[in-house]
């Protein structure tokens, strides 16, 4: 039972979308050459992951979940006659979502923010195919977010890891040029072992322990019965 | 990144031409989808663990793109252009809900396993890669075997990192003990002799440092395909 | 060629054939093998819990065995209380746990009453909670005396390999086993520890490496089991 905020925290670091899940490396290794554009595919994909989660789980719980349904007519529902279990479309209907809000973003933006377009425009087409997104959605479903507040928390949180993954891997490339690295290791083979490392120091957010008020009523509930004499015992 | 679309123009050659068999081998090394074109790691890394994931992986890449480049080829001269990509999408997604499906139904325990990597097969790139680069432009028969080709090439190299994965990181291949019994109390082979699992291997850093090592040999043995920076 | 592939009509056309197409072959193959995959998932359930109290079962074998050895089963709420016309093996629990619209009080507690091998009247309670990564749950058998644990199983969906994931193995298990979930009738929670010092009584050794999905099985144990005891105590 995290809170909104575990999940957000939890999303950016110990559950990194790049380093935990490997989620999105395909355009994290091709566009990571300078920082400029890094920022701003880091920046789209915070952008596109922040609207389709959210999207995404609201068709989830109110179209292919197993008696999701059941808002149209009790019948269909969980407790109903005749339960509709939508859930093997999820996979079509999450791309399907994903590939049409990519565009509609693109166009939005393209016609009311004219700057943003400038800076993101060309980066939005290649979201569509990049794991991270569709792979937020399904770990959404996977995970059973019980609000829609917890699920764009971990839509945000998501981008938001995956942009402070692919501009730290940019800056570090800019640098590397000056390095003396093994001939066949270059570009693509010292990128990938930059990553693992940068994946190992990444694994240190693990160990955090993330306490909270709601985490502390359930242990405090559980601790209730216990009589003076028997926390001494403890001790 | 991208290739230039390949024509096979030749209106009647043999099935097994030396045009075809390239079309297989290619993959395998010089063009690997996964070191060479960089092009669906995403599901790669997550599942090479242990080998019978990276196993049930490959096989179902090797479904869908077999079967997605051989529907897309049929239907290429149908697909309206300007819903090209969609169409594509759609084909990669009926094909991995129906790959899901099966292996919900007859292997439930892999596909517990590998949750939701299977469903991410529709964003990896060789697929939708292969479909437009070469499967949109191509006869069914080649499309097949460049699509067994890449599929190929996909597969030993995720087969290759679990294998190393599994080896040092839980010593077993296909739970197989190979150092002997690492049970506490009881240890056996190797283990009693003081050998320690490398944990280190399970976790996922491990599996982007081995594909790098790969690029690294492979490099090393073909210099022409070293890049500058 | 005749057609227009450019046209408005021709891609409209494309689109809804390709839809129907595809909608078609999924919906039958998924109405087709929905009734495997519920089997399949039940005899797993059924697996997981006949594995608490230490009996191996295959996909094939379990049906048959689950029916000899699970006599009873019925679920109660959180006060201890017998809820009638409950199904018990329907209840999921996970959901119990994680959804935030079902109050805590409202919760259902699934109880399997099995024989195991020796004939003694064994109690199957399901904990479900949260590891490192993802959820982790399992099955615990209390023996004839409503306060020893017999048995143990627990699973997980993705702790890390060789640390976490550690806590399915007997190794683990078996440390909970002998444990006492109450001492006097009161409830008393059963302490994960690092030191080594699990084998006193209300202490389970942890795992090296794996503490914090260690701490989460303590947890979900002593959350659960604080309101079984309230069952336990009402049936004595």
């Amino acid at each position: 039972m995290d809170t909104t905020l575990d999940i957000f925290v939890k999303a950016i670091f110990s559950e990194n979308m790049i380093f935990a899940y490997f989620l999105g490396m395909c355009s994290y290794l091709a566009v990571s050459k300078t920082v400029k554009t890094a920022v701003g595919l880091g920046a789209a994909v915070i952008f596109v992951l922040g609207i389709t989660i959210p999207m995404n789980y609201l068709l989830q719980n109110y179209v292919l979940k197993e008696g999701a349904l059941g808002w149209l007519n009790p019948e269909y529902g969980l407790d109903g006659a005749h339960t509709i279990d939508l859930s093997f479309l999820s996979f079509i209907m999450f791309i399907a979502v994903i590939a049409s809000m990519v565009q509609l973003v693109e166009m939005l933006v393209e016609k009311f923010a004219p700057a943003l377009y400038g800076a993101l425009g060309i980066f939005l087409p290649l979201i569509a195919v990049n794991c991270s997104i569709l792979g937020g959605a399904l770990f959404m479903a996977d995970r059973q977010y019980s609000t829609i507040a917890d699920a764009t928390a971990f839509g945000i949180g998501s981008g938001i890891g995956w942009f402070l993954a692919i501009v730290a891997i940019a800056a570090i490339r800019e640098k590397i040029r000056y390095s003396q690295v093994p001939a066949p290791l270059r570009g693509l083979g010292i990128t990938f072992i930059l990553t693992g490392l940068m994946g190992i120091a990444f694994m240190s957010f693990m160990g955090i322990e993330y306490k909270n008020g709601d985490k502390k009523a359930e242990t405090e509930q559980v601790e209730a019965p216990k009589t003076s004499q028997n926390i001494e015992l403890n001790k | 990144m991208s290739e230039t679309v390949e024509k096979t123009k030749a209106p009647s050659e043999p099935l097994f031409s030396k045009k075809n068999r390239k079309l297989v081998t290619d993959p395998l090394s010089d063009n690997n989808p996964i070191t060479i074109q960089v092009l669906g790691i995403c599901s790669a890394l997550a599942i090479t663990v242990q080998v019978e994931q990276a196993f049930w992986m490959s096989v179902s890449v090797l479904f869908v793109l077999v079967m997605g480049n051989l529907s897309i080829s049929l239907l290429r001269n149908l697909i309206p252009s300007r819903i090209r990509i969609i169409v594509q999408l759609v084909v990669v997604a009926s094909l991995v809900i129906i790959v899901d499906e099966l292996l919900q139904a007859f292997v439930p325990d892999i596909s517990e396993k590998l949750s939701v990597f299977v469903g991410l097969i529709i964003t990896n790139c060789i697929i939708m890669g292969r479909f437009e680069a070469f499967a949109m432009g191509n006869k069914p028969w080649p499309s097949i075997m460049d699509a067994l080709g890449n599929s190929f090439g996909y597969a030993w190299i995720l087969l290759l990192v679990a294998l190393v994965r599994e080896l040092f990181g839980s010593g077993k291949i296909l739970g197989f003990e190979i150092f002997g019994n690492n049970l506490p109390g009881e240890e056996s082979g190797l283990y009693a002799m003081g050998y320690v699992n490398n944990n280190m291997m399970i976790l996922p850093p491990m599996a982007l440092i081995v594909v790098g090592i790969i690029i690294w040999v492979q490099r090393s043995r073909n210099k022409a395909l070293i890049e500058d920076h | 060629m005749a057609i227009n592939r450019d046209s408005n009509g021709y891609t409209f056309g494309f689109a809804i054939a390709l839809v129907v197409v595809v909608g078609t072959i999924l919906a039958s193959l998924s109405l087709g093998l929905a009734d495997i995959k519920k089997a399949n998932a039940e005899k797993k359930k059924k697996m997981d819990i006949l594995s608490a109290i230490g009996i191996e079962s295959t996909r094939s074998t379990v049906d048959g065995i689950y029916d000899e050895t699970v006599l009873n089963s019925f679920v109660v709420d959180a006060t201890g209380n017998v809820i009638e016309g409950e199904k018990a093996f329907s209840v999921d629990v996970r959901n119990q746990y994680r959804n935030k619209t079902i109050e805590k009080a409202d919760r259902k507690y699934p109880v399997f009453e099995a024989k195991n091998a020796e004939g003694k009247m064994i109690t199957i309670l399901p904990v479900v909670g949260a590891g490192l990564w993802g959820p982790i749950w399992g099955y615990i058998a209390i023996g004839e005396d409503n306060e020893t644990i017999a048995g143990a199983a627990f699973d997980h969906k993705g702790e890390t390999p060789g640390l976490g994931a550690e806590i399915k193995q007997s190794f683990f298990e078996d440390r909970w086993v002998g444990e006492k979930i109450s001492v006097n009738n009161e409830f008393q929670p059963i302490q994960v520890v690092k030191d080594g010092s699990g084998v006193n009584e209300m202490k389970v050794d942890g795992i090296t490496g794996g503490t914090i999905t260690s701490v989460g099985v303590g947890e979900m144990m002593n959350r659960t089991m604080a309101v079984y005891v309230k069952y336990f105590n009402n049936k004595k």
